[in-house]
């Protein structure tokens, strides 16, 4: 009860996730198959265990008269009557075999299925990693992260359970149910009734009560999420807490919020204890009816005793499962559920070229020269919207440098996403080295441009892995990484760290500031030698020194890569062999710095500003 | 950080003064500790009786048709309803004490949170705090019930199926209890095996999951990289060995359960054994008793396997409840000494840092031999990079921490020989991110003195110039503001923090000034607040906003930990110094910022031009 589920019962999925449940466990069936044939075994031995006291009671302790011919047979395999009245060990051996084949069939069916359940799991988990980062930007963008997480950890753990625990659970409840009616039908038929008559009142009462608790689990969540959203909300503000001294008023408000949540969840409590005590009474009165209805035919003669000892037995051989019967059966629709959830991300299309092999096939290109990208009539628009791009073009060639310069939101970054491919342009053409963008596999373009966002983000790892990530070629030397740092103008800094290159960063580790992570990111986007260089925005946060340091550094590179700058501060762009300003997704002016100061328009309006800031006028300013 | 972030299970011992602190409260439920009691020994005596029932049934019936059936059936069947009332009142007793000791639990750390100095918190992330509170508390009081009634319940069963049966037939009592002390090693062994890789599947599920967080974070950068294969067998690489102690525990799993119900069999089956020879031998053994005997011996496999799972939870929760015992345990650091006093004046004149050292860790100093004296009336403002030491200044103005060394002063005298509360009392706070809380605009507002009326609020709205936007909020004053004040534009967040701190009417105001970008008639209308709430006070501010700057009394420049320039706007900038430069490069940002609406650069303090960046 204390691992109740958190889960309020959601309605039963459609047939869909039936079929998704089929394609998970495809190269399990064999597996499930086994487990289920052992649940069988396991089951028929278990029943056949009561069977040897019965025939005991029967022929050896009473004498055998009257005793049905199941007792016969078993007397019979044990070795017949004189030998088991004078070697009673017989039958206790017998048992214990049983017992053991039960045990050892229990042991297979839980190996097999839950073997197979951690491998569904495990399978389920790579390749919800793998779908979710080959999802293509815009739905990452769309889906919450959290609601993400959520169904790559739980749900795939609730999948787990289902394929692991709850549905070999419901089969082995039903078996244990199926399987003594034979049995207990050969022994006495009317028993045989009197031992299920309440099975079908228990599994609807236990389905219906589960169905009911649904709005309480609902109430606990909800006030566990409005309690935990009050001590989130305090502590993030602990400063003004303390400084206004609200300590005492921030204490009763807690103080009620846990208060609700203990009374939401003490009220499931109680829901839980109605419902085990009334089950219990069920499986009680099931289990009198048979102690009560067998005295009397035993005490009349119409039973035997042997017969009367199985009834005994077995009734709380199945009457206990079929109690968490109806529990497991609305567990497994949340399970379903759960499934449901993971199917719905999967079937999310991921960036998907049209040939994975073309990448291979494709001549090897000329790492030595920069890349030609041309842009012609290029619009795009997300579904549904305006145009955020309209009409772009431009010729950038091999070595150049291009500069974005724009208001944020007038469609800058989108150019960039488009050349990546992270987005597809509704019109226009794309072209690298003359060859169609959307021809080129998503991978190769990528790798061979090196790509700085403007909030780059470095992986929880040595900064010597951060820094290699892009690389394919495991050769990378030393040399090629120093160059890179040390023209990003980071080199310095690393070694100043406690570890050098072997620092971790990130949550783990060093946490670096904004202009830190830019330049380590410019750095990896070096090493790896990229033909286009793109800066979105990626020096931002470093300081104006160290960005003329940089600059200055990416000018004299030996091998030229053609490098497109997205800038606020002009100064970033002022060397740029072509400037395009963007305003409301379309190229407004264009030209070289010197072109473009001469005519009226934003970029001399910005430049004007560096020029007034550059003559300050103090007097102006003294005399306000 | 990082030693807390590792504080993981890896506390394997059972250690009594770590449950210490959660029995104590658990001793405030006492009916629910005897109901739990009560409820699983009578449970226990009833599971113990109704073999003996069963067995007298049995012998009766076997009398023939002169059996006398019905009484001992009614009892039977009355055993099962009284049966069916413990596990009730079990139940529910369980669920008061756990909901209720969790409940004062997170009541009583919540409580010694509100106590602690600001430098508990800056090492230990709000995430991390937050499920000390919420799963740590539940973790452990949800298994306090559990406990206490399978002590109970086990301990009874054993003592009364033991005794009954000895009283019986001690000999064969003896081979009933054959099996036990193999099922308790069986127990032992399997529980520990169980507990090492249920810790390493628990770690690598953690690892998992802020892999897949990190997977999220980074999916741009990932795709621009063109590095998904290298993600993807790195991934793989946990989700493998997670599916090796997975597995394990499943086999180890899948091997205990059945061992012990083979056992329970075997115990059955050694006491039919040798109770059909008795009965044979007709040496006083009846057949229900027999059969009872049977039921007995499987019987013993239950409360040693419940007994042993609950060491093992224990074991398993032992790590929450010592986050918890040390959480409790903490004192705070900045607290009243026995000597202080409260001053006749409730106002304040002065302020002052007196060589003022300070640092966060020992030989890294952010403070040295700083001095600094405002009057009230004034406003100083404090300029310069991110790490410089700006808001080391304010926050000590705070008491939020105490001076390594040097004194902090008010009215020349110590901060720390004056009552924490009364001071407090006096100093308002206007922080970087308006610090909202779910509620409406009228409880945002009082919350900078509790017992202000209606008409208070609303001309301290007024005075920031709130009241209008409030006005045409949905519901005005009354309009809900959401988790953390969601509901507002950020400049209206600020506008209400703003007004809380008017109405407060704090002798020193300290202000953080936001950086996030408003537009230009937000910022405007947020000056002419910030202008209402410095005036006439005991003023810091740490500025980004050109206007507040420049109508600072005091600007002082500070780099490293020291006043690099100080002056006023027009010396300053006469000085073409440091400030020269900051101003000016302020000026152009804030100019481009107007043409081109950018956003700030991530995760910087300031506005990127301001920030010279620090090593």
């Amino acid at each position: 009860m204390s691992g109740a589920p958190s889960t309020p019962a959601i309605a039963p999925p459609p047939l869909a996730t039936l079929r998704t449940v089929l394609r998970m466990q495809r190269g399990e069936q064999a597996k499930f198959a086994y487990a289920a044939c052992a649940m069988f075994m396991s089951a028929a031995f278990l029943y056949l265990v009561p069977l040897v006291p019965q025939a005991i009671f029967d022929i050896i302790v009473n004498d055998g008269r009257n005793a049905s011919a199941l007792s016969r047979a078993t007397i019979d395999c044990i070795g017949g009557a004189d030998a088991v009245r004078n070697e009673l060990w017989r039958p206790a051996l017998v048992m214990c075999a049983l017992a053991l084949f039960a045990a050892v069939g229990v042991h297979l069916k839980s190996r097999l299925a839950m073997g197979a359940a951690e491998r569904i799991a495990r399978k389920t988990r790579d390749q919800m990693y793998d779908h979710v980062q080959r999802l293509p930007v815009a739905t990452l963008d769309r889906i919450p992260s959290g609601d993400l997480i959520q169904r790559c950890s739980s749900d795939i753990e609730t999948a787990r359970n289902f394929f692991g625990n709850q549905a070999p659970e419901i089969l082995r409840s039903v078996l244990m149910l199926l399987i003594p009616l034979p049995i207990m039908a050969m022994l006495d038929w009317r028993m045989a009734i009197a031992s299920i008559v309440c099975v079908p009142v228990m599994l609807a009462f236990t389905a219906v009560q589960f169905r009911r608790m649904g709005p309480s689990f609902g109430r606990k969540e909800t006030t566990e999420a409005s309690m935990t959203a009050n001590v989130t909300e305090n502590l993030t503000g602990i400063r003004t807490v303390r400084a206004f001294g609200r300590g005492a008023f921030e204490k009763q408000r807690f103080e009620q919020s846990s208060g609700a949540y203990r009374d939401a969840d003490a009220r499931l409590y109680r829901l839980f204890a109605n419902f085990w005590s009334v089950s219990d009474l069920m499986c009680f009165t099931q289990q009198v009816i048979v102690v009560g209805l067998g005295a009397s035919f035993l005490a009349n003669g119409s039973l035997e005793l042997g017969a009367y000892f199985y009834f005994l037995t077995v009734v709380t051989m199945f009457i206990w499962p079929v109690r968490m019967l109806g529990r497991m059966v609305v567990e497994s629709g949340k399970a379903l559920a759960a499934i449901a959830r993971l199917d719905e991300i999967l079937r999310e299309p991921v960036e998907r070229d049209l040939d994975p092999a073309a990448e291979q096939a494709r001549p090897a290109a000329d790492n030595s020269r920069g890349m030609h990208v041309v842009f012609s009539k290029v619009c795009f628009a997300y579904p549904g919207g305006a145009n955020v791009l309209d009409d772009i073009s431009f010729d950038l060639p091999a070595g150049k440098t291009l500069a974005l310069v724009g208001p944020s939101g007038a469609g800058k970054s989108t150019i960039i996403q488009l050349l990546l491919r992270f987005m597809e342009p509704a019109s226009g053409a794309i072209t690298i080295d003359g060859e169609t963008l959307a021809n080129i596999p998503r991978a190769s373009i990528r790798q061979r441009a090196g790509v700085v966002l403007q909030q780059p983000f470095l992986y929880s790892k040595q900064l010597r892995a951060n820094l290699l990530a892009g690389v394919r070629a495991a050769s990378a030397h030393d040399g090629a990484l120093e160059v890179a740092t040390s023209t990003a103008c980071i080199h310095e800094t690393i070694l100043g760290f406690p570890e050098g290159y072997e620092t971790v960063v990130g949550e783990k580790g060093l946490t670096l500031s904004g202009g830190q992570r830019q330049r380590v990111a410019i750095a990896r986007a070096l090493v790896a030698n990229p033909r286009l260089l793109v800066l979105d925005d990626a020096l931002s946060a470093v300081d104006m020194h160290t960005e003329v340091s940089i600059l200055a550094a990416l000018r004299e590179q030996t091998a030229r890569p053609t490098r497109i700058i997205v800038a606020h501060r002009l100064s970033a762009v002022v060397d740029a062999d072509l400037i395009l300003v963007i305003d409301g997704g379309r190229i407004t002016q264009r030209g070289t710095h010197t072109q473009l100061t001469q005519e009226p328009g934003l970029y001399r309006t910005l430049w004007q500003i560096q020029t007034e800031v550059e003559d300050f006028d103090l007097k102006s300013e003294v005399a306000t | 950080m990082s030693g807390v972030h590792r504080v993981d299970d890896s506390q394997a011992r059972f250690s009594l003064s770590v449950w210490q602190p959660i029995l104590k409260r658990a001793r405030a439920s006492p009916r629910a500790i005897i109901g739990l009691l009560a409820g699983g020994i009578v449970v226990a005596g009833i599971e113990t009786a109704l073999p003996l029932f069963v067995a007298r049934i049995i012998d009766e019936a076997r009398k023939g048709p002169d059996a006398v059936l019905t009484p001992t059936l009614l009892a039977y069947a009355g055993l099962f309803v009284l049966f069916a009332i413990g596990v009730w009142v079990f139940i529910d007793a369980a669920g008061k004490l756990a909901t209720n000791t969790a409940h004062l639990l997170r009541r009583d750390c919540f409580a010694k949170l509100q106590e602690l100095e600001q430098a508990y918190f800056d090492v230990r992330p709000t995430g991390w705090l937050v499920s000390r509170l919420t799963s740590d508390c539940s973790k452990v009081s949800g298994l306090l019930p559990w406990c206490l009634l399978d002590f109970a319940w086990c301990t009874a069963i054993v003592v009364a199926v033991t005794v009954t049966m000895f009283v019986t037939n001690a000999r064969l009592a003896i081979w009933a209890l054959a099996a036990v002390p193999v099922m308790a090693v069986i127990c032992v062994v399997f529980q520990r095996l169980l507990i090492a890789s249920g810790r390493h599947a628990r770690r690598l599920s953690s690892a998992m999951t802020a892999s897949y967080g990190e997977m999220l974070l980074g999916a741009r950068t990932t795709k621009a990289l063109a590095r998904e294969e290298a993600n993807l067998a790195e991934f793989q690489e946990l989700s493998t060995s997670m599916n090796f102690w997975a597995m394990r525990s499943a086999i180890l799993s899948s091997l205990y359960v059945p061992l012990m119900t083979a056992l329970a069999a075997t115990a059955g089956a050694l006491v039919l054994w040798r109770g059909t020879s008795d009965v044979l031998a007709a040496e006083g053994v009846t057949l229900g008793t027999l059969i009872a005997f049977m039921q007995f011996a499987a019987l013993y496999a239950q409360p040693v396997q419940e007994l042993s799972q609950r060491f093992a939870d224990i074991l398993n929760a032992s790590s929450a409840a010592e986050r918890i015992q040390s959480l409790l345990a903490t004192s705070p650091t900045i607290t009243d000494a026995p000597h202080v006093r409260a001053p006749d004046s409730a106002r304040i004149l002065e302020l002052r840092f007196d060589a003022v050292d300070f640092s966060y860790r020992e030989g890294i100093p952010v403070l040295e031999q700083f001095s600094l004296t405002v009057t009230r009336g004034m406003t100083v403002a404090l300029v310069g990079a991110t790490g410089g030491g700006k808001s080391t200044i304010v926050a000590l103005a705070t008491r939020f921490y105490e001076p390594v060394a040097g004194r902090v002063m008010i009215d020349g005298v110590d901060l720390r020989d004056r009552p924490l509360a009364w001071f407090t009392e006096r100093v308002g706070l206007v922080p970087q991110v308006a610090h909202l809380t779910a509620g409406s605009v009228r409880e945002n507002i009082r919350y900078g003195r509790l017992d202000a009326t209606d008409a208070e609020v609303e001309r301290a709205a007024q005075r920031v110039r709130a009241h209008a936007f409030i006005l045409a909020l949905e519901h005005g004053y009354d309009t809900d503001v959401g988790e953390g004040g969601e509901r507002l534009s950020t400049g209206q967040r600020q506008l209400v923090a703003l007004a809380r701190a008017v109405l407060r009417d704090p002798e020193i105001l300290v202000m953080d000034e936001a950086t996030s970008s408003v537009d230009t008639a937000t910022e405007q209308l947020v000056q002419g607040g910030v202008d209402e709430v410095l005036r006439g006070r005991i003023a810091l501010v740490v500025a980004h906003r050109l206007s507040t700057i420049r109508r600072a009394d005091l600007i002082l420049v500070i780099e490293r930990g020291r006043i690099a320039e100080q002056g006023t706007h027009k010396e300053l900038l006469a000085k073409r110094g440091r400030y020269f430069e900051l101003y000016t490069s302020q000026f152009a940002a804030d100019r481009e910022r107007q043409i081109l609406r950018t956003q700030d650069a991530p995760e910087e303090k300031s506005v990127a031009t301001l920030t010279l960046e620090e090593e």
